[in-house]
């Protein structure tokens, strides 16, 4: 069998403009004019979601409600209570996978677990910090991030870290940090640490 | 085809919110934008997409078209660009289309083609050649851009085209070997 030619440069040429491009839907040349021209003057809006888009969105939204519901309906053992899972960085870090960029917090109060999410992807990368507060009659625990506003055990507090690591939280009648534990306000138990690098 | 003249009094119109001399200009222009994005992207539909995104941001970007190049070559531009962020996008789709470009030309038959299946492996083999390479041969061999233009294009200058030109033809005289 004879071994295929290499095309020399006209022969490339001449190959080239040979092809053809098929051709679009039928009426797409008589309808893009107008439509170009009255998009062009509507407010744009995002583009509806593919098909592909939908079927990301279904599986995260399959595998946020798998990791609710393992966290709701599994009797967990009482060493392996939801609170002992808010510690642990796993399920933050498959929370974070579903949502990057938006996921502000976990928090499990009497309430349940609830998860709270930026609209927009804004949250900036930080270690995750985990803190638990117990007035005495309840207890309160949540995941976050530095710099951001939860709502816990009844007030808004804002979950600050240090540059060594240290956690601060700071609220209405609240002020308090990991590393010189000092409290305003009524008598609370608060444990916090980084789930990077622990500081109590 | 309008003449460069009439060409510039519908841009001017257009720029004044004219809405029919917009879409004379689509209608001059819409088939070459659509054969600069499908030889881009290999795919008929997002061809269609692509080409009624690339009037949309003509449209946005009207104010700044100052008649330096042909108003085809700044079309040209920006079809280009839009195709070249949509394989960046869509990468994961560009690996299946290469794929499937390097099977049909393993699998391709040598002499006694139909011209369909002529345009099929020739598409193949240029959705094979990395983006900006296809965009800088796109635009020379088939919109009859100069180096020079072309550079103004992809943003890069002359030197470089020539080279992604040439790299390019070289892939695609061994990959096309045989066909005639």
């Amino acid at each position: 069998m004879a071994e295929r030619r290499v095309v020399n440069n006209s022969e490339l040429d001449a190959i080239l403009r040979k092809v053809r491009v098929p051709e679009p839907a039928p009426d797409f040349w008589e309808t893009l004019p107008r439509l170009a021209a009255n998009r062009s003057t509507a407010p744009r809006v995002p583009c509806h979601r593919t098909t592909s888009s939908w079927l990301k969105w279904a599986w995260a939204a399959g595998a946020f409600a798998a990791v609710v519901a393992a966290i709701v309906v599994i009797p967990w053992p009482s060493h392996e209570r939801p609170s002992d899972l808010l510690a642990s960085a796993k399920l933050v870090d498959e929370m974070l996978a579903l949502f990057p960029s938006r996921l502000r917090a976990i928090v499990e109060d009497e309430k349940g677990m609830r998860v709270m999410l930026s609209d927009q992807r804004d949250v900036p990368a930080s270690p995750p910090l985990y803190v638990r507060i117990c007035d005495g009659h309840e207890c309160a625990s949540l995941v976050t991030f530095s710099g951001q506003e939860v709502q816990m055990a009844g007030r808004n507090l804002t979950v600050l870290s240090d540059t060594r690591g240290g956690i601060i939280l700071e609220g209405k009648d609240l002020l308090w940090s990991s590393a010189q534990s000092f409290l305003t306000g009524k008598h609370l138990t608060i444990v916090a640490k980084s789930l990077d690098t622990t500081s109590m | 085809m309008a003449d460069e003249h009439e060409e510039s009094e519908r841009i001017a119109r257009c720029r004044n919110g004219d809405h029919a001399a917009f879409e004379l200009l689509v209608q001059a222009h819409q088939r070459m934008v659509f054969s600069i994005i499908y030889r881009m992207t290999g795919s008929v539909s997002d061809a269609e997409d692509l080409t009624q995104e690339t009037f949309l941001r003509a449209h946005q970007q009207l104010e700044s078209f100052r008649g330096e190049s042909k108003f085809s070559t700044w079309l040209g531009r920006i079809a280009v660009n839009l195709s070249l962020n949509w394989r960046a996008r869509e990468g994961r789709r560009g690996e299946i289309h290469a794929r499937w470009a390097q099977d049909a030309i393993v699998d391709g038959g040598a002499a006694g083609e139909l011209p369909d299946e002529l345009s099929r492996r020739v598409q193949a083999a240029l959705q094979r050649l990395p983006g900006v390479q296809r965009a800088a041969l796109i635009l020379t061999a088939y919109e009859n851009q100069s180096h020079a233009e072309a550079a103004r294009a992809l943003n890069c200058n002359e030197a470089t085209i020539s080279w992604r030109v040439f790299a390019a033809r070289q892939k695609l005289k061994r990959w096309l070997k045989g066909v005639s």
